[in-house]
């Protein structure tokens, strides 16, 4: 299909329509002047009102036989191009465009006429804020553009363009400031994109795990978003951002463990509550992975960390559980995660309910039944709850969750510690785009530590991350320093 | 490579699973485990019998019977007799939360070192765990049922751990502290002896009082009833005692602090602050008064001065207290309370507390047991002088004793 | 030249592991020989490694290559091969006690009953992935374990003091040389930490007024190591030497504890996994030297017999190694100073080179 076109119109036709063989293709044959030509167009992807008005109008008024200069200027669509080969041709067809092929000339013409139905701009539902901008990216790579293009009205703001998908044919750009960004890193990344090899890009997702530098780290390589003001801030950071059409969620690199604990509420509220917020994430991520482990570990093999009267407790709620501690909290949490799976697949209106009959009816029969003990589904549910401090996290540390309490039930403490030591090795040697997974801390970058768990005031922020490989370190200019200028 | 390495990862994992599944590890699990809050010791024909109190579930309702809570284990050694409970019971004895051990009285005679340093040795035993003599067999100490709490050794806690704003008339020891005093130079160490009062006795013995002969203070526990130990063990009206200290030579019992001796000793080795003593008998206005003063501070200072020739151990002891109260007829008794102390108060309290500490001074000469840590002293702070003294410190030192009872400051 | 490591991670490295062996067995064992004096006798280990580590700073100042091509110049291949090889056994050596006294702590401290060894062995997969990775890798870890060290001393030494008789290390050195040195001498496996240094030499780049900081960094981690000796013997005074795992014994006379629970255990769990690393580092720099005999060309090869060879020896010699710890504290103690100090001294003096850092300033 590489082929050029034919100067006969038959000749392209037959080819074209046997490839276009489905019956939302219109072939519609007209007149331009005295020459023949066809406007080929898929129904429902093309604005028909501006087709009447930019291209058939214009056409009608064509006199005698014109050269193919003088009557590319008769069209006024401000999208037009000139296409000379049947893949192009097909492409832009497929693609939402309007291709006019006329007799006797070896060149089409193609009209940026796309229509497609869009979302409506909204907040999107995985990070709403209280204080903030709420709007969030949607499906349209058009309107991901624009939305950024908005924020940050900078020449410097550039967006290569590139196809990813043998069938899909997915419009994708990769988006980052000049001048901030390392263009190595841009470099690297539009090679990567070249060589994906895929049948289709349905996501952004999909892009993700061909970026990824360690095929099976249990942890997220790519880091990602669903809106334009911590995009923004981002690719001020020096990242670069990835755009999928078809896709509401920009993926951002190089991604740094540390971005996920910071929200963009922290930003729009002042520094000591950003700090406590940042800490209290900590502690919940670390609550939610690890508390469920050292219980059972606790229960099983050292009691004596627990303080007498909770004890108590505990052994007057475990009997005549009929589980062993370890298989008592391993299936809770397996219940939890089935809840959890069920109650974001299930539509809105009954995943309501499956959450009062799974937290409230299910927990507390159970309790009362004497198939679980309270402490348990206590220890369960704040663990469960803990982890959605940080929602972007949640995947990669419910699975961990599970192998820690495994091996705290098989191992105890020193078990979890081993593990939890090889996961910090694993972290520590972890690097993608060169930029280590656990910077600032590992290796200790001091200068990014401001904006790290304690989150300095924005005056303190001078410069851009050290951690991120980025050009022009100056962030903001304070006053004084424009004075000593 | 990378798929071989993520199927290593996956059989580590379903490895661990299968592991985690048979639980077939030798695990003692809490469900396996008696939890043992305490431990009475007795002595049977050259056999231990260790009497453990248990915290079964049983043992932390209200209703329950306090008994029930109770396995004895015999052995010739102390481990010996704690496997023997495990035996009897089935379940794992569990001794990370033993805080309190009761030896009885009998058993004073002998080295108690030999009992006590199994649980010093033993890594699964808490070393801060209490240790009491208990005047009568521990194992009746132990299955006593007292108001204070539900298990007798919680309610035994109570009195032996006081915090500040309760009165330092008790001298609490760990088994660490124990064993430290008997393991250092002078071999010497103490503890607390745990008295029943019995129902319906008062507490005759309970004079905290340095002033006067009667000493019904704020010490005092008992209520009614009968001191036949069958009937107390189900009465829930035992209280307990722990203000008289044995004091021990070479593990072995050699003699006894009183009541007062007592508050004397913490008053120089420990913080009294917010502890009561009453001085009674006070001639004012032509009429008996008697004072509760409160320690608000005490400076104690125990020097102890060596050459070639003398030895002498100088005490000096300074009370800061303040009236806590007193039964004269003042028309305004919370003013009265801010007045200064009368000297005349002042004054008897000062030459009780000076013969309480000389007569310290004189237990210590007459047990040879080093309460009051000389030879520590004299290895610390006049070490020239050490291999002089250290054999005959008790007979050739002199002392002085000064005690001021101040205001407040 | 691509360095491995940074100055701010060595410094690090100091502060993070090198006192977290000592926490263990070592106070019980120096008690038992010096008695109140026993903080001297660590005393004198840490002058002689500060000594040395003085020494090694010299090296790292004009070493414009890392110690293999620093033997390798000066004694050949063969004879820097022979050199390495017996610098790895001895870091098998040094690695014996700490590894069994931790197998011990984790067991009687933590666990009740069970296979003794099933417990400790997953420590050596960790190990074997940890000596799988580079130097960068431990400079990486110095940068976080000094925070979780450092917070694990905060919470167990406040903890430990309220129940302490400062004057109980009273009067000093009234034990005599002779306790003293002997204690000194039976810890000596402990010590010799600045050996790690003579392989980092030349792994960073070394900068004026780099000496000061590493030197401060060691006078802050010796000055842990001694308050905790200090509080430890003022803690259990004439029983010290019967406390055989004194982390876990030190900090629970405290109302707190009684209270609310063994708390401490946060700070003995911190030190814990910081200890991790400590004890992996002897196989970490043996399985770099069997690369370097060796070359081997897969990079888990060195890791697995050098971490294989140290489980391979506690289980073998699992019912002998209460009088192999006694052998190696009575008998081993030159061998520690020779290839902890001696050796480490001699290469740094006797290396003649040009500074690299002025030569590359001009």
């Amino acid at each position: 299909m590489r082929m050029k076109l034919a100067e006969k119109l038959n000749d392209n036709l037959s080819k074209l329509k046997k490839v276009l063989s489905s019956d939302d293709v219109t072939f519609l044959d007209m007149k331009v002047g005295d020459t023949s030509a066809v406007l080929i167009f898929i129904n429902d992807l093309v604005n028909k009102d501006t087709l009447g008005e930019l291209v058939l109008k214009p056409a009608a008024t064509v006199k005698g036989k014109p050269d193919f200069k003088e009557l590319f200027g008769v069209f006024n669509s401000p999208e037009k191009k000139e296409l000379s080969t049947q893949k192009d041709t097909l492409e832009e067809i497929l693609s939402g465009s309007a291709v006019m092929i006329i007799d006797s000339f070896s060149t089409a013409i193609s009209f940026g006429l796309k229509h497609f139905e869009k979302r409506a701009i909204t907040e999107p539902p995985t990070s709403t804020v209280i204080k903030g901008p709420r709007e969030g990216f949607v499906e349209s790579l058009p309107v991901n553009v624009s939305l950024m293009r908005r924020k940050l009205k900078s020449p410097d703001l550039i967006f290569k363009n590139l196809t990813v998908g043998r069938v899909s044919r997915t419009p994708v750009s990769i988006c980052y400031i000049r001048g901030i960004a390392d263009e190595k890193l841009v470099e690297k990344l539009q090679k990567k994109l070249d060589s994906i090899d895929i049948d289709a890009v349905l996501d952004s997702s999909y892009i993700s795990k061909f970026l990824g530098e360690h095929d099976i780290s249990v942890f997220k390589q790519i880091g990602n978003t669903e809106k334009p003001d911590i995009l923004a801030a981002k690719i001020l950071e020096g990242r670069v951002a990835i755009f999928v059409d078809g896709s509401p969620i920009a993926l951002t690199v190089p991604y740094i463990l540390l971005e996920d604990f910071q929200s963009a509420s922290d930003y729009y509220n002042s520094s000591y509550s950003a700090t406590v917020a940042r800490i209290i994430r900590l502690l919940s991520v670390i609550l939610a992975l690890l508390l469920p482990a050292f219980f059972v570990s606790s229960e099983l093999f050292h009691l004596q960390l627990i303080p007498l009267s909770f004890l108590l407790t505990i052994v007057n709620s475990i009997k005549g559980i009929p589980l062993s501690p370890s298989y008592e909290m391993f299936f809770t949490l397996l219940i939890f995660e089935i809840l959890n799976e069920a109650s974001v697949r299930m539509p809105k209106y009954v995943g309501m309910v499956v959450s009062i009959v799974g937290g409230l009816v299910l927990g507390e029969t159970a309790v009362n039944a004497g198939i679980i003990s309270a402490p348990t589904l206590m220890i369960i549910a704040l663990s469960g709850i803990c982890l959605y401090t940080v929602p972007e996290l949640e995947q990669t540390f419910s699975v961990i969750r599970i192998l820690f309490l495994i091996i705290g039930g098989s191992f105890g403490g020193y078990g979890i510690l081993i593990v939890l030591a090889m996961f910090f090795v694993h972290l520590i040697t972890f690097e993608n785009y060169h930029t280590p997974l656990l910077a600032p801390f590992s290796p200790l970058v001091k200068d990014d530590l401001k904006d790290a768990f304690y989150k300095g005031f924005l005056s303190e922020m001078q410069s851009r991350p050290e951690s991120l490989r980025n050009k022009n370190k100056r962030r903001i200019r304070l006053m004084h320093d424009k004075k000593g200028d | 490579m990378k798929a071989r390495k993520a199927k290593l990862i996956m059989l580590a994992v379903l490895a661990v699973f299968m592991f985690f599944f048979s639980s077939d590890f030798g695990l003692i699990d809490v469900e396996k485990t008696s939890i043992i809050t305490a431990v009475a010791i007795d002595k049977e024909q050259s056999r231990y019998v260790v009497t453990a109190q248990i915290a079964v579930p049983e043992a932390t309702d209200t209703n329950s019977e306090n008994l029930k809570a109770h396995i004895s284990g015999r052995g010739s050694t102390i481990g010996g007799a704690i496997k023997d409970l495990g035996d009897l019971s089935g379940w794992f004895p569990k001794l990370a939360f033993c805080n309190l051990i009761i030896l009885s009285n009998d058993m004073a005679s002998e080295n108690v070192v030999d009992v006590l340093d199994y649980f010093a040795k033993s890594l699964r035993v808490q070393d801060s765990a209490l240790v009491i003599l208990s005047e009568k067999k521990a194992s009746e100490l132990l299955e006593l049922a007292t108001p204070l709490d539900n298990i007798s050794s919680f309610a035994l806690q109570k009195i032996l751990f006081k915090n500040t704003g309760f009165d330092r008339d008790v001298y609490p020891t760990d088994i660490k502290t124990f064993c430290a005093g008997h393991y250092s130079d002078s071999h010497s160490a103490l503890m607390p002896i745990v008295k029943v009062l019995p129902a319906g006795e008062s507490n005759k013995g309970g004079s905290k009082s340095s002033g006067g002969e009667s000493g019904s203070g704020a010490g005092s526990q008992s209520q009614g009833g009968s001191s036949d130990s069958s009937k107390e063990s189900k009465s829930t009206d035992n209280l307990f005692n722990a203000k008289t200290t044995a004091l021990f030579k070479d593990g072995v019992k050699v003699g006894e602090l009183d009541e007062p001796l007592t508050l004397s000793f913490n008053s120089l080795f420990q913080s009294m602050r917010g502890t009561t003593f009453s001085v009674d008998g006070i001639k004012y206005n032509g009429k008996d008064t008697n004072y509760l003063l409160t320690i608000i501070k005490s400076r104690p200072k125990i020097t102890l001065k060596a050459t070639e020739n003398k030895l002498i151990l100088d005490i000096d002891l300074k009370l800061y207290c303040k009236t806590a109260d007193h039964n004269s007829d003042y028309s305004n008794a919370a003013l009265s309370l801010n007045e200064p102390i009368p000297d005349q108060v002042k004054e008897k309290a000062e030459q009780t507390f000076k013969a309480n500490i000389e007569e310290l001074i004189l237990t210590e000469k007459q047990t040879a047991c080093d309460f009051l840590k000389i030879k520590e002293k004299l290895y610390r702070y006049n070490h020239k002088q050490y291999s002089r003294y250290k054999d005959n410190f008790l007979s050739v030192m002199d002392s002085f004793v000064n005690v001021t009872i101040l205001g407040q400051e | 030249m691509q360095y491995e490591l940074k100055t701010r991670q060595v410094c690090l490295f100091l502060i993070a592991l090198m006192p977290l062996t000592k926490l263990f067995l070592m106070p019980s064992v120096l008690a038992e020989h010096a008695n109140e004096d026993m903080w001297i006798s660590a005393l004198i280990n840490c002058a002689l490694d500060f000594v040395t580590l003085i020494c090694i700073i010299r090296l790292c100042r004009l070493a414009n290559t890392n110690v293999f091509g620093i033997i390798e110049s000066a004694f050949g291949k063969v004879g820097a091969k022979i050199f390495f090889g017996l610098y790895a056994v001895y870091f098998l050596l040094k690695a014996v006690i700490p590894l069994n006294e931790q197998k011990d702590f984790v067991v009687y401290t933590l666990y009740t009953l069970m296979p003794i060894l099933m417990y400790f062995l997953p420590f050596f997969a960790l190990s074997f992935y940890f000596c799988t990775k580079n130097l960068r890798a431990v400079g990486r870890a110095a940068d976080v374990l000094w925070f979780i060290t450092l917070t694990a001393f905060a919470i167990i030494i406040p903890l430990s003091i309220a129940n302490i008789d400062p004057a109980a290390i009273l009067p000093i050195g009234a034990n005599g040389v002779v306790k003293i040195t002997s204690g000194s001498y039976s810890v000596l496996t402990w010590f010799g930490d600045a050996a790690y240094f003579l392989f980092f030499a030349g792994e960073f780049k070394y900068s004026k007024g780099d000496g000061k900081k590493i030197i401060l960094s060691y006078l802050l981690s010796a000055a842990i190591l001694i308050l905790f000796l200090l509080i430890f013997y003022a803690a259990f005074t004439s029983i010290a030497s019967r406390q055989r795992f004194a982390l876990t014994e030190i900090s629970k006379y405290t109302t707190v504890i009684n209270s609310i629970g063994r708390f401490d255990y946060l700070g003995i769990f911190m030190i814990l996994f910081s200890n991790l690393f400590s004890l992996t580092m002897p196989m970490f720099i043996t399985s770099k030297i069997l690369n370097y005999i060796f070359g081997f060309s897969k990079k888990w090869i060195s890791p697995l017999i050098a971490v294989g060879t140290q489980a391979l020896l506690m289980v073998a010699f699992y019912r002998f190694i209460f009088g192999i710890e006694n052998f190696i504290m009575q008998y081993c103690g030159l061998i520690f100073i020779i290839f902890g100090n001696v050796i480490p001294i001699a290469v740094s003096l006797l290396y003649k080179k040009e500074k690299v850092y002025e030569s590359a300033q001009s």
